[in-house]
């Protein structure tokens, strides 16, 4: 469970550039829900999710995970909790290391990294397993680099890295923004699975409408850093694209019109 | 060249394989480019000879030497991560820094060891002729550490130290504490160094408060040249691959030194050197544009 209570996040105070990026983020998210984040480029959507993975520091207010209080945790400290997968497919991964070699690390998540051997026989089994789901013939490439990889796969491994180890919460930013429609949807459905047979309390920022709504079983939308609405359940599934449309303008009642492009045709 | 000589050039050319390996360690494994090893390998020879002549068992004082480089590479991570100093601005403030520090360690600018015990005094009964000895010596000690190194990059550890080089952002998303990995990593690559100046003093009888200079261009040097000769990601060749690298660097400066047709003599090594290493990073560099020219070409016809 995540459970945020007024969270407030300022960047630069106090100057010029001062950008209060989260002003009092008030959210529960029960264990295994699927939670998907939109709202338009600003609104601080990526802020929340930073913050909740401890990249940002709340200026105020209180972050907990099952009743534990996290806000003073590093980033690191977290990841025995945090799994993510970033928008950018080079981000997640190390490109200049194998296949394996980066799911040793990610298999080394949360835990201390001693001075024993990161990969042997019963690893690089458990990480052939893993990539034969994928169906992309990755299982029988392990010593490969990861850069040779293209952006979609080094996505899915990236996701798969992310369930390697026991976590409660998975966090993606955008992790289908950089791949074309067909690999996306590859990686949602992965996701999908992912998710189930883990029990993740899951959030997902998007930039499509369409997929906030397909994927998940809770919606929410940010604006000017807070949670401008909340759908769940029966009321979301009679949702459609149009629906969350116009809720979009009513936030914004000085007119404002959504510029945001791919908001709107998001597939 | 003599055998003599040459003998000397594969002694030092081991000697330096440890300063190479340092090299890899910042330049490559953290990303992290380190100069402080200009300082940290007369600091290693430095403290040796000053506890040599003041009566330490040579082990013991290679020991402390060690420590000493590693406290030096301390020094720079922690300019560079507490204070937001540029990593290269960093080491060159520690460097500049070690000047002094070594100059007091060994209280004047130059000190013989010629007549004291060494780290091979114990096995000058076996018998070996020195010159022998001394290759023997330096050659095991240096493969074994190359070993452990290559070992230790293996480790859980390890690996967690060349993910926060190649990207920290996703390190940190697994757990890793990247700035722990650069003080270790940097503690580590100047002990390296500095033990290879304890090595260097006691092998060749000295240490002086200016044989550091250039030290950084020699590694990168013998850095390159392993990489260009051993392209592999497993980290036992990479690694063994500094050490060739470093012994090939040294035959071909002695071979050009040694060969009187070109004229050169040893104080033309640091232009020698500077020549080689530049050549070294400018000849992938022209091989990329030519092959990019040529697909180009390729593409037009």
């Amino acid at each position: 469970m995540i459970r945020c209570e007024q969270i407030k996040v300022t960047f630069n105070p106090g100057m010029a550039t001062e950008k209060r990026a989260l002003r009092g983020v008030d959210l529960t998210i029960p264990q295994g829900e699927f939670v998907t984040v939109i709202g338009s480029n600003g609104a601080g959507k990526s802020t929340l999710l930073n913050t909740i993975a401890g990249d940002i520091r709340c200026s105020s207010g209180k972050l907990s995970f099952d009743d534990r209080d996290v806000t003073g945790l590093s980033a690191a400290a977290r990841t025995a909790d945090v799994a993510r997968v970033f928008q950018d497919p080079l981000a997640g991964t190390c490109g200049q290391m194998t296949i394996e070699e980066n799911m040793a690390l990610a298999y080394g998540r949360g835990k201390r990294g001693g001075l024993k051997l990161a990969l042997n026989e019963r690893l690089r089994k458990l990480f052939r397993e893993q990539l034969a789901r994928l169906n992309l013939g990755l299982e029988d490439r392990l010593d490969a680099q990861m850069g040779l990889l293209s952006g979609g796969q080094r996505q899915s491994v990236s996701l798969l890295m992310s369930a390697l180890q026991p976590s409660k919460i998975l966090l993606l930013d955008e992790h289908t923004a950089a791949l074309d429609p067909k690999t996306a949807a590859l990686v949602m459905e992965i996701t999908d699975q992912i998710v189930a047979e883990k029990q993740l309390t899951v959030l997902m920022v998007t930039h499509s409408m369409r997929q906030a709504l397909d994927h998940g079983t809770r919606t929410i939308m940010m604006h000017e850093g807070q949670v401008a609405f909340d759908l769940a359940g029966e009321e979301r599934s009679n949702y459609g694209v149009k629906d969350l449309l116009n809720l979009f303008a009513q936030i914004r009642p000085d007119g404002e019109e959504l510029d945001d492009d791919k908001l709107l045709l998001g597939a | 060249m003599s055998l003599f000589s040459f003998m000397g050039t594969l002694e030092i050319g081991f000697i330096f394989g440890l300063v190479a390996i340092g090299v890899y360690l910042t330049f490559r494994v953290l990303d992290f480019p380190d100069l402080t090893v200009d300082g940290s390998f007369t600091l290693g020879a430095a403290i040796a000879a000053a506890l040599i002549i003041s009566g330490v068992n040579p082990y013991l004082a290679t020991l402390c030497a060690v420590f000493g480089g590693a406290a030096a590479g301390l020094v720079t991570a922690w300019l560079n991560l507490r204070f937001n100093i540029l990593h290269l601005l960093a080491s060159i403030l520690t460097m500049t820094a070690l000047y002094t520090i070594n100059l007091r360690v060994m209280g004047k600018p130059n000190l013989a060891l010629i007549t004291e015990p060494t780290v091979l005094s114990p096995f000058e009964s076996l018998g070996i002729p020195n010159m022998y000895l001394k290759v023997i010596f330096v050659g095991l000690v240096v493969l074994a550490v190359g070993l452990l190194i290559a070992w230790f990059l293996n480790t859980q550890y390890g690996m967690a130290m060349r993910a926060t080089g190649a990207n920290p952002r996703m390190a940190q998303a697994n757990g890793i504490v990247v700035n722990q990995k650069i003080y270790a990593g940097l503690a580590l690559s100047n002990a390296l160094v500095a033990m290879a100046g304890a090595l260097f003093a006691q092998t060749n009888g000295f240490a002086d408060s200016t044989m550091g200079i250039g030290t950084i261009v020699v590694g990168l040097a013998a850095v390159i040249v392993g990489e260009s000769l051993l392209n592999s990601r497993s980290m036992l060749i990479i690694v063994l691959g500094c050490i060739i690298g470093s012994l090939l660097y040294r035959l071909a400066i002695a071979l050009a030194l040694n060969a009187d047709f070109i004229g050169f003599t040893t104080s033309d090594l640091n232009l020698i050197t500077a020549v080689l290493v530049g050549l070294a990073l400018i000849l992938p560099q022209l091989r990329r544009e030519w092959k990019a020219r040529k697909a180009a070409k390729g593409d037009a016809a």
